[in-house]
């Protein structure tokens, strides 16, 4: 459910002229792609770790500018891009 | 604690980590599978952990999780549009003004949003009062960016929380942009980043939050938004 109350929250500001980017994991790309969000990236990460394993900075850092790339460059609307890799458990705590 | 007078049936067992004796939100999609499948899945599991027992590789483990998981909630949600709003980023993203939002249930320490008049709810009573919170209205907290990981508190009835407690930027990713502000790759960071419990009525979040909140990063001068659900 977390994931269309932030689909409808990007539509909202959307409509009222601020530009979105929602980061959603790959379990839930159905009811993203559903919901036609202006830009999605797509991570490859477990449920409650979207941008990626807990301490594991380097992957999160990966997540959010390629979001925030996103932002920047998607042309159209819909626009859903897929972050290479996978999750991984550990990292530099 | 499930019932010990009597034998308790697989079908109870997996149902039990969604909102039951052994609530375990990392788990709770084995409800929505029948015995068979979700019997494949701890077969599996236990197969992969004896393989674990011989060489160390936790990834196997770690990666069978996520396939079931993704294979769970494949299914299509309850809100389809055909198109949508899209607004261009007007400017580069250096010369821009980004808010952080998620829907991780964070907030800060002595600012307890006290969901239904609840002070200090637990995680467990969260997962607890779950169909409640689905019908309430969500609300939002605000969070200083840059809060030290020992002021940030999280509960939330949807997910298994210990992930975003043991380092919030896991969704909450205010120390991340804070560099990137930094860096200036980014424009201007919104001081306040916010926070608030996805599990919540859609009805009350298109009608009366989302309004609010979209005319608050108005006020906030906002160009451009990181959102990121659970």
């Amino acid at each position: 459910m977390c994931h269309v109350s932030v689909g409808h929250v990007a539509r909202l500001l959307e409509e009222s002229g601020i530009a979105t980017v929602v980061v959603g994991i790959r379990a839930f790309r159905p009811r993203l792609e559903e919901m036609a969000l202006p830009r999605v990236l797509i991570t490859p990460h477990m449920m409650g770790r979207t941008l990626g394993p807990p301490g594991d900075r380097d992957r999160q850092r990966a997540a959010v500018i390629a979001a925030l790339e996103l932002l920047e460059e998607a042309e159209q609307p819909e626009t859903l891009v897929d972050l290479p890799g996978a999750y991984r458990p550990g990292g530099d705590q | 604690m499930p019932d010990q007078t009597r034998n308790e049936s697989f079908e109870e067992f997996k149902n039990s980590f969604a909102y039951g004796s052994r609530t375990d939100l990392n788990f709770k999609f084995l409800a929505g599978f029948p015995d068979e499948e979700a019997g494949r899945f701890v077969q599996d599991l236990l197969w992969k952990l004896g393989d674990v027992i011989d060489d160390g590789q936790c990834d196997r483990i770690v990666e069978h999780v996520y396939e079931w998981q993704v294979h769970a909630y494949a299914g299509a949600g309850d809100y389809a549009y055909e198109g949508g709003p899209f607004t261009p980023l007007e400017k580069p993203l250096s010369q821009s003004r980004l808010v952080l939002m998620s829907s991780s249930g964070h907030f800060v320490e002595g600012e307890d949003p006290g969901p239904f008049g609840v002070k200090n709810m637990t995680q467990a009573e969260a997962a607890e009062r779950i169909l409640q919170c689905l019908r309430s209205e969500p609300t939002l907290s605000a969070i200083p960016v840059g809060t030290p990981r020992e002021k940030l508190m999280v509960r939330h009835g949807g997910y298994d929380v210990r992930g975003a407690r043991l380092d919030p930027n896991a969704v909450f990713p205010h120390e991340i942009l804070l560099d990137l502000e930094e860096e200036g790759v980014i424009g201007e960071l919104v001081p306040e980043a916010y926070s608030f419990v996805g599990a919540c009525s859609q009805r009350r979040l298109l009608n009366q939050s989302g309004p609010r909140w979209v005319r608050l990063l108005q006020e906030r001068e906002v160009d451009a938004a990181l959102l990121v659900p659970v």
